[in-house]
């Protein structure tokens, strides 16, 4: 009972965020002078509406899904990891780097270029949390200026080391390295699997094993944890290494299925996507899950909600921006004194009115 | 090296460094009041817009940074609201300004000046030189040929330090961030000072985005803020939450900002994204060695509630 | 004498409990009224009435004969009530000078005049010999000399009745002489003062009448001349200090846990230890008595393993411990009841299942293969059974503890702590802030321990607590202990007088 009133709260929030953002995208579309209603229906149609809109939008979410992720285990266990996408980057760069040097190709290849996107994500977001248990420092700055550092560093790749012709950009990697469609009708690749199975393992493993409770409790509440005997110093640099790997494999992973090749504005804005999706999906691994493809589904219905309506993609940024404001306001909300006591007087006299 | 190098250096690293010391100093008039807002991104992109449009609609680039200002206030009264009144993450909610502010901001772009199309330019500030002291030879160039910005950006860090260090006013202000109960027991409005502070930010932030568009770039382009937002935040703690400290820290990222530049011309073969890095890897290592231990504000980032219990 | 300020039948109520009921309270021009009740008795909300921070839920209060509205601290400031907290209200980074000063409203002008205002304040500390060093940081005095700045801070803002709330509980001997001192200056120029105190030797000794609170209601006002301090004790309390019920014992055994000679943080009187040494044998409750801040916290941390000792050593059954990590002393058997509860006992936002089993979860009882798989069944089912065993009062185990009252998150980390089957179990304060049934409850679990032949530490501010539950009484003072005594019939007045260091 009481699980299910709080799941309730938790669920109500970010969906009464999601109606009032569309709410007032509806208000800016009629001040555009376009049909909302029309505008919506593309909108979700370009999404969902056949089943290579279907294949395209989880295609999209694929890389958002690891940053979210990637948000989402770093603050379960207490530390903010802003650094998801200079972590997605590094990996997909030194992933990128690493098959085309050694010339790999074929199933080797794939997952050399994966495991390598992992450690050098994981790495690189080794370093803001090695700085904040020894130094002290402040996780955030760090990870974002390591964001500007490895989006620079793939520039380098794609501009001088490993350019391809007259473009600033990388060649393709090997067609033999390029994931396959898990299902040939659809266009969403085997990378779209890895990202939600990488979800529904590290749910098992936050919510199953010990070590996630754990890490779970050391976010919550730090000193209670160590003395209740957790290694609390240990837990913050894990969740640092592996919310880092998570972003880097999917940087590598992205790569092989629907990237290829590394390129100007590859990843941007993903960090911060991935931060506010699993926010909205309250830190729980399944729920940032499904919160990545709807938002990848808001950007890809957008675009035929432009062609067909005119009203221009922007909206939808606008729309996923408000969600966060408005979810995170109302989670905000929930948690005060004076919404508790009003709840409890509502719901107290909801049971006095039903004897 | 020549001493005309030296001399663009300086006045490039100047030049560089005052949106970010705007911004800079907008975080330190929220800190201060003991509010974390890493929304500033967000901030100096909607002040960035709004400055490049009324410049661009009415030509006076004064009008631009007004409306800099007003846009910065507007969206920080929401981080404002959310965080003092809700007790929202400052954090979270930061981010959520960073998401929402330039969402907006390219969205009216867009709405006003179409998808492609032709490049849309305003005209800049014009520099005001100083009658006699612009003569003087090196010095006279960087210190008194700028735009009026310029100098009043440098006239915030004074106005800022007085305000903090001889009035009345400052003193309480402080005591907000430090510790919000003492200064309660006193009479002092907590709340309203919270409030105050995020206005205050929120028009410094606009006012150093709307400086990016009307006296150093000519035109809005997405991301035109590039991490300055950031970086400022580093800036505040390398300055130890004071003005000159502040300023010294800006100065500093403006220099490394316009030697990557010069690099960037001058050698080749590097690829320049490596003197790009210089800033941001600068930033890391400042911090990594100053360490961040038990400075600032007391009470920064803590939510603040009237009555507990 | 002419009266200053009065408090009417005030009456404040939290939900369904009243922190205070029908208060009248006086206090006269050039008096110190001394305020006593125990911890809980509701000196804390009344005060906080009167200084602006609560509202009354009914009841008036008039200054000078007038009726006024107190609805703000800043209000208070204004109607000359000055309140010296015993967390002291100072700004640590800022001088002596910016604290005293801040949120002056009677100086005119934007800037501050430093001169003018330096030439006030050292006026008002000579004439009531508040010596204070105007430019030092906060962090750089002494708390004698931050208490100092609290009262001149006060005085600046033109206090005429002056709260110290505790005001003793941090000072050195030497140093509430100096308070004395300064509060006979305060009465002889006319201000009147609210102590605060439940240190019997020095309320007699300073005061001018006594009213003495008792949950939350005003037992009666005595003037000082014609009490003592047994006479006074008994109205505190309510009831003559009562037998223990429970059976004292006496047990030998190999010590389960040893500590020799040990010092910690040795130059701070309230927050150190200075060459500790004791033993705990199994079957036993040593109690440890002491006015808070005497060393206590740190006691209990080193027992835990929280902190190390920088001197000395600490043996756990029988052998010395070399690393001083909270996991290593649950391993080997010991248990701890904290201090704080919520800061440092429960993770509050986890449901009640989780927290009893927060230390257990690797074990094959709760998950396969060593923490690999929860089993959440078993998770369930077991904290169903100590919900009940414990008398946990929730609506599910599903629910946040943070939301259960104190006394039941208490007995969520009791049972927690109980269940691991400990050598040791050190508990700290723990009734603090429960009602009467939960506390009878607590001691019952503890003496059940005990008879299980678990050794357990006592750490409790209560008196009364140690004195029902103690098989050995060890009394701490500035780190040290001042003596041991036995449980059975101790010595009350000796024990009481060793708590304040003689």
């Amino acid at each position: 009972m009481e699980k299910l009133k709080k799941s309730l709260t938790s669920f109500l929030v970010p969906v009464l965020s999601v109606l009032l953002a569309f709410l007032i995208g509806a208000i800016i579309m009629v001040a555009l002078g376009a049909n909302p209603g029309k505008a919506m229906a593309s909108l979700f149609k370009g999404a969902f509406g056949t089943t290579a809109a279907i294949g395209t939008t989880l295609n999209k979410a694929t890389p958002l899904i690891f940053t979210a992720l990637c948000a989402c285990f770093a603050y379960k266990c207490g530390v903010y990891n802003l650094g998801g996408e200079g972590q997605f980057l590094f990996g997909a760069t030194m992933g990128f780097v690493v098959v085309h040097c050694l010339k790999l190709t074929g199933i080797v290849g794939i997952i050399v270029c994966i495991l390598v996107g992992a450690i050098a994500g994981g790495i690189w977001g080794m370093i803001p949390g090695i700085l904040k248990i020894t130094r002290g420092l402040n996780e955030m700055i760090i990870s974002i200026m390591l964001n500007y550092v490895a989006t620079l560093f793939m520039g380098v790749i794609y501009t001088s080391w490993i350019r391809d012709t007259n473009m600033p950009q990388t060649p393709a990697v090997d067609t033999s390295l390029m994931l396959s469609k898990v299902i040939p009708s659809m266009r969403f690749t085997w990378s779209f699997i890895l990202a939600v199975v990488v979800g529904l393992v590290m749910y098992y493993c936050l919510y199953w094993t010990s070590s996630g409770f754990k890490l779970r409790a050391v976010g919550l509440n730090m000193t209670a944890s160590r003395f209740n005997g957790f290694p609390v110093k240990r837990y913050i640099l894990l969740s640092f290494i592996i919310s880092g790997a998570i972003a880097g494999m999917g940087g590598a992973a992205d790569l092989l299925g629907t990237q290829y090749r590394l390129i100007n504005g590859y990843g941007n804005g993903y960090g911060f996507d991935g931060v506010a999706m699993a926010l909205i999906g309250q830190l729980h691994p399944i729920a940032t899950v499904i919160v990545a493809i709807f938002f990848a589904a808001l950007r890809v219905g957008s675009t035929s909600m432009q062609v067909a309506t005119g009203v221009p993609t922007s909206v939808s940024d606008i729309i996923q921006a408000l969600v966060i404001v408005f979810s995170v306001a109302g989670l905000a909300l929930t948690k005060l004194p004076e919404f508790e006591a009003l709840r409890l007087r509502l719901f107290h006299k909801n049971a006095k009115e039903g004897k | 090296m020549s001493m005309d190098v030296i001399s663009s250096i300086v006045l490039a690293a100047v030049r560089m460094a005052v949106p970010l010391l705007l911004i800079a100093m907008a975080e330190l008039w929220s800190e201060r009041a003991g509010m974390v807002n890493i929304g500033l991104e967000g901030l100096a992109a909607v002040g960035a817009l709004a400055g490049f449009m009324l410049t661009f609609y009415t030509g006076n680039t004064w009008a631009g940074i007004l409306a800099g200002a007003v846009a910065g206030i507007l969206v920080n009264l929401i981080y404002a609201y959310a965080t003092v009144s809700l007790c929202a993450n400052h954090t979270v909610y930061g981010m959520a300004i960073n998401l929402l502010a330039p969402a907006l901001a390219s969205f009216i772009y867009r709405v006003s000046f179409g998808t492609g199309g032709g490049l849309n330019q305003i005209e800049l500030m014009k520099g005001v030189a100083i009658p006699v002291l612009k003569d003087i030879p090196f010095l006279g160039d960087l210190l008194f040929n700028q735009t009026p910005m310029v100098y009043l950006a440098f006239a915030l860090v004074l106005f800022t330090n007085i305000y903090f260090r001889k009035t009345k006013s400052g003193l309480n202000f402080k005591s907000v961030g430090e510790h919000p109960k003492a200064a309660a027991t006193l009479g002092i409005n907590v709340i309203g000072i919270k409030y105050l502070s995020c206005v205050i930010c929120g028009a410094l932030a606009g006012i150093g985005g709307a400086y990016l568009t009307t006296c150093y770039s000519t035109t809005y382009t997405e991301g035109i803020v590039s991490g300055r937002g950031f970086i400022a935040l580093a800036a505040v703690i390398f300055g130890r939450w004071n003005g000159t400290g502040v300023m010294g820290a800006c100065l500093f990222f403006g220099l490394c900002d316009a030697l990557q530049i010069r690099l960037q011309v001058s050698s080749l073969g590097v690829p320049y994204q490596f003197f790009q890095m210089i800033p941001y890897l600068a930033t890391v290592v400042v911090l990594a060695i100053i360490g961040s231990k038990k400075a600032g504000p007391k009470a920064n980032g803590l939510p603040y509630r009237k009555e507990e219990r | 004498m002419e009266e200053l300020m009065r408090m009417e039948h005030i009456s404040k109520r939290f939900g369904n409990f009243y922190a205070n009921k029908d208060v009248n309270l006086t206090v006269y021009r050039g008096e110190v009224l001394t305020l006593l009740g125990e911890n809980g008795a509701g000196k804390s909300t009344l005060m906080n009435i009167l200084i602006g921070l609560y509202q009354p839920t009914e009841g008036k209060i008039y200054l000078n004969g007038k009726e006024e509205r107190i609805d703000s601290p800043g209000q208070a400031v204004k109607l000359g009530i000055g309140m010296v907290h015993q967390h002291f209200m100072l700004v640590e980074a800022q001088t002596v000078f910016d604290n005293i000063i801040l949120g002056d409203k009677r100086s005119k002008g934007i800037f501050i005049n430093r001169a003018a205002r330096r030439k006030e304040i050292l006026e008002l500390s000579e004439r009531y010999g508040l010596d204070v060093e105007l430019d030092a940081k906060i962090t750089e005095i002494s708390v004698g000399a931050q208490q100092r700045v609290e009262i001149l801070k006060a005085l600046y803002h033109g206090a005429e009745l002056l709260i110290l709330d505790e005001p003793t509980a941090a000072l050195t001997d030497i140093e509430v002489e100096g308070l004395f001192a300064i509060m006979n200056k305060l009465k002889s120029e006319g201000k009147s003062v609210i102590f605060i105190s439940h240190k019997m030797r020095e309320v007699l000794h300073i005061s001018d009448r006594i009213t003495i609170l008792r949950a939350g209601e005003v037992i009666t006002t005595v003037n000082c001349s014609e009490t003592d301090g047994q006479k006074l004790a008994n109205l505190m309390i309510g009831r003559e200090l009562t037998k223990s019920q429970y059976e004292k014992k006496e047990v030998s055994g190999e010590p389960v846990v040893k500590l020799e000679d040990v010092r910690y943080n040795e130059t701070n009187k309230h927050n150190g230890l200075a060459g500790v040494s004791m033993e705990i044998r199994p079957g036993e409750i040593v109690g440890i008595a002491g006015v808070d801040g005497n060393g206590q916290t740190q006691l209990a941390q080193l027992i835990t393993g929280v902190i190390g000792p920088e001197k000395g050593h600490v043996h756990l059954a029988g052998s010395k411990v070399s690393t001083f990590d909270p996991f290593d002393f649950i391993e080997s058997g010991v248990a701890h009841v904290p201090e704080d509860r919520n800061l440092q006992g429960l993770i509050g936002d986890m449901s009640i299942a989780d927290n009893l089993v927060l230390k257990s979860t690797e074990t094959d009882q709760f998950s396969h293969g060593k923490g690999l798989f929860l089993k959440k069944k078993d998770i369930n089912s077991y904290a169903e059974e100590l919900v009940q065993k414990y008398d946990i009062r929730c609506t599910s185990i599903d629910q946040a503890v943070r939301s259960l009252s104190g006394g039941n998150q208490q007995k969520v980390i009791l049972a927690r702590e109980i269940e691991s089957e400990p050598d040791l179990l050190v508990v700290v304060h723990p009734t603090r802030g429960l009602d009467i049934g939960a506390t009878r409850f607590v001691h019952d679990q503890m003496i059940a321990a005990r008879e299980r032949g678990v050794g357990i530490l006592l750490i409790s501010a209560d008196f009364d607590e140690v004195l029902e539950m103690s098989d050995r009484i060890l009394v701490i003072f500035e780190g040290q202990f001042m003596g041991e005594f036995s449980g059975k019939n101790p010595p009350i007045q000796e024990i009481s007088l060793a708590m304040t260091g003689k």
